[in-house]
């Protein structure tokens, strides 16, 4: 698990160092997952949403469809990386930015309702396409609740890191 | 005295485990544990308007949710005096569509079938089997995007609305659905031969009844106002209770149900088994070719019947987008009483579905929702114990007759989650 924002604390110019970083030259996309009926645990559809006003094209939440998304990208005849965002519970303070790598990811969740992020991860991986999940720590996710500071905090953090992120190489 | 434990039951929706409890090498009881806690939808929409209902209900299950719904319409549609046109029901059964072909993909790949090729999970497969699994998804992308042309988004779509849409689909949204359905029936027919070809455990067989759904006017479908037993009886959708005869049990968070004392099986298979003789194209030939006996007694096969009925399905949808084309976008439908009930009975992927409403002065009185997997777990539990009688005499390990039984289990595509709200607390 890599380290990508303390909370409170780092800038975006340090997330969107550690992003680059990772994605190398290759284009940069975002695919948010979450339910935003549960407050901070919709953070990662709310970081896609934001990006998708300015970058339609790099940017997807699970309302689009996640195993769509990922057959359609990992089809692509670009380098590219899938930036998957999501709520998890990393046992830190709210707002907290970390990203995990395929290797790290449980591989024992698909459900009726859920096609595993590490399925999706080796789908990419055999595509030749890489992928990390960023997850935000969250708050509070009860039905209906409304996010919390911290967690606006670091959607709008994430969200002007990959701003320029996806501008400098779309 | 020694327990046999599936903790928790992976890949299956909710939270659910299967105790085997034995003496010596005896079964005394197999349970299929749901441990989710209930849900209470029904009390919930006490009191709600009709349209207000729609939005809550679907929430039961975001897989279903397009079930959910449309049973939800045809109970509350009863209820009001309404009679949807023809438009409507045609594009409410291309939504149906969808959902089949994006439920029956997901659980028949990614869920059932690494068990019968001996992988723990569709992840561990993609290295022999990449792909069969891409195929899958690509053909859940195609019911998720039929399901967001339909209902307005991919899960929870507000647009199918009490006597009507509030917008059909447009007819390039239509004609896309028509081309890319066509171009898919050669991988959903595919689909059916690797999955005529698995080998089926025999321990599970034993023979049981099927309900489903009568389709209108001697066809296949996802709806209809009755139900076809397989002992050759039809019962009015409104007479469920005589059909499920439900009950409370110690161990589950879910009703169980019965039908004159028996288990019953709801689902893909039942469906088949009922309505199969009316499959036309390639899922009918396919059908009559793989059909047998076994279908009677090994709950197994309904993976493979999902694949029949996934197949027919993409074959038709191309015809009734023709006939949602050829039509004008008619008015909404308005009530024509406020005061009344109805009953609503459609084929979720996983079995037939009942919403009961009464509706008083524009409100809703009572709801009554039940689901498939609350109708099939005691005949998931029969099969499974079965199952282990069979095979601790046959001198089988442990980790052989545990992955055996949820083989079983999963073969029925429970959704745990949509069953637990069921359970009704009484204060004395």
């Amino acid at each position: 698990m890599h380290k990508l924002r303390n909370t409170p604390g780092d800038t975006e110019a340090d997330l969107k160092a550690q992003i680059e970083a990772f994605a190398g030259n290759g284009k940069i996309y975002v695919l948010g997952l979450g339910n935003t009926d549960r407050a901070d645990d919709g953070a990662g559809v709310l970081v896609a949403e934001a990006l998708k006003k300015h970058f339609p094209r790099y940017s997807y939440s699970e309302h689009d469809g996640v195993e769509g998304t990922v057959l359609d990208l990992s089809e692509k005849d670009e380098e590219l990386t899938v930036f998957f965002v999501d709520a998890a519970n990393l046992k830190m303070s709210p707002g907290t930015i970390r990203m995990v790598m395929k290797e790290e990811i449980k591989d024992t969740e698909i459900t009726t309702h859920r096609v595993a992020v590490a399925l999706m991860a080796s789908i990419l991986k055999r595509a030749g396409k890489k992928s990390a999940v960023i997850c935000i720590q969250p708050k509070a996710i009860e039905f209906q609740g409304r996010v919390s500071d911290p967690v606006k905090s670091a959607i709008d953090i994430l969200v002007k890191a990959f701003l320029q992120s996806i501008k400098s190489r779309r | 005295m020694r327990e046999l434990n599936v903790e928790a039951l992976a890949r299956v929706e909710g939270d659910g485990g299967i105790t085997v409890t034995l003496d010596g090498n005896k079964v005394k009881s197999v349970t299929l544990d749901v441990h989710e806690g209930p849900r209470l939808i029904e009390q919930l929409v006490k009191g709600m308007k009709p349209e207000d209902d729609l939005t809550v209900i679907p929430r039961i299950c975001a897989i279903c949710t397009l079930s959910h719904r449309y049973c939800a319409l045809r109970g509350l549609e009863k209820a009001l005096g309404i009679m949807p046109p023809e438009k409507t029901q045609l594009t409410r059964e291309l939504m149906m569509l969808g959902e089949n072909v994006e439920s029956n993909s997901l659980h028949t790949f990614l869920l059932a079938l690494p068990d019968f090729l001996g992988y723990p999970s569709a992840i561990a497969m993609l290295n022999d089997y990449a792909d069969d699994v891409k195929r899958a998804l690509r053909l859940k992308k195609f019911g998720n995007h039929v399901m967001a042309v339909t209902s307005g988004r991919i899960v929870h779509g507000e647009n199918p609305i009490i006597g009507g849409f509030g917008k059909y689909p447009s007819k390039k949204a239509l004609e896309e659905i028509k081309l890319k359905s066509h171009e898919l029936i050669p991988d959903a027919a595919r689909d059916v031969e690797l999955f005529a070809s698995l080998e089926y455990p025999t321990y599970p067989e034993a023979e049981t009844v099927f309900m489903s759904v009568n389709a209108p006017n001697k066809q296949y479908g996802y709806a209809g106002d009755t139900i076809l037993i397989s002992n050759g009886k039809e019962v009015k959708a409104e007479d469920y209770k005589k059909l499920t005869s439900e009950r409370v049990v110690t161990h589950s968070f879910a009703k169980r149900s019965l039908y004159q004392d028996k288990p019953f099986t709801v689902g893909a298979n039942a469906r088949l088994i009922n309505m199969g003789k009316r499959l036309d194209g390639q899922a009918g030939d396919l059908f009559k070719q793989h059909y047998s006996d076994r279908w009677l007694k090994n709950p197994l096969l309904n993976n493979l019947a999902q694949t029949i009925e996934m197949l027919w399905s993409l074959e038709h949808m191309p015809d009734i987008v023709d006939q949602i084309a050829g039509l004008d976008d008619p008015a909404i439908v308005q009530p024509t009483r406020l005061t009344g009930s109805g009953t609503g009975a459609v084929e979720a992927p996983r079995g037939t579905l009942y919403h009961h409403y009464d509706v008083k002065d524009g409100l809703i009185e009572t709801a009554d929702i039940i689901t498939p997997t609350a109708q099939n777990l005691d005949d998931i539990e029969k099969h499974m114990k079965l199952t282990a009688e069979r095979m601790l005499a046959d001198d089988k390990k442990d980790e052989e007759i545990k992955l055996v039984l949820e083989m079983v289990a999963r073969a029925y595509d429970p959704c745990i989650s949509c069953a637990t709200h069921l359970v009704t607390l009484k204060r004395i």
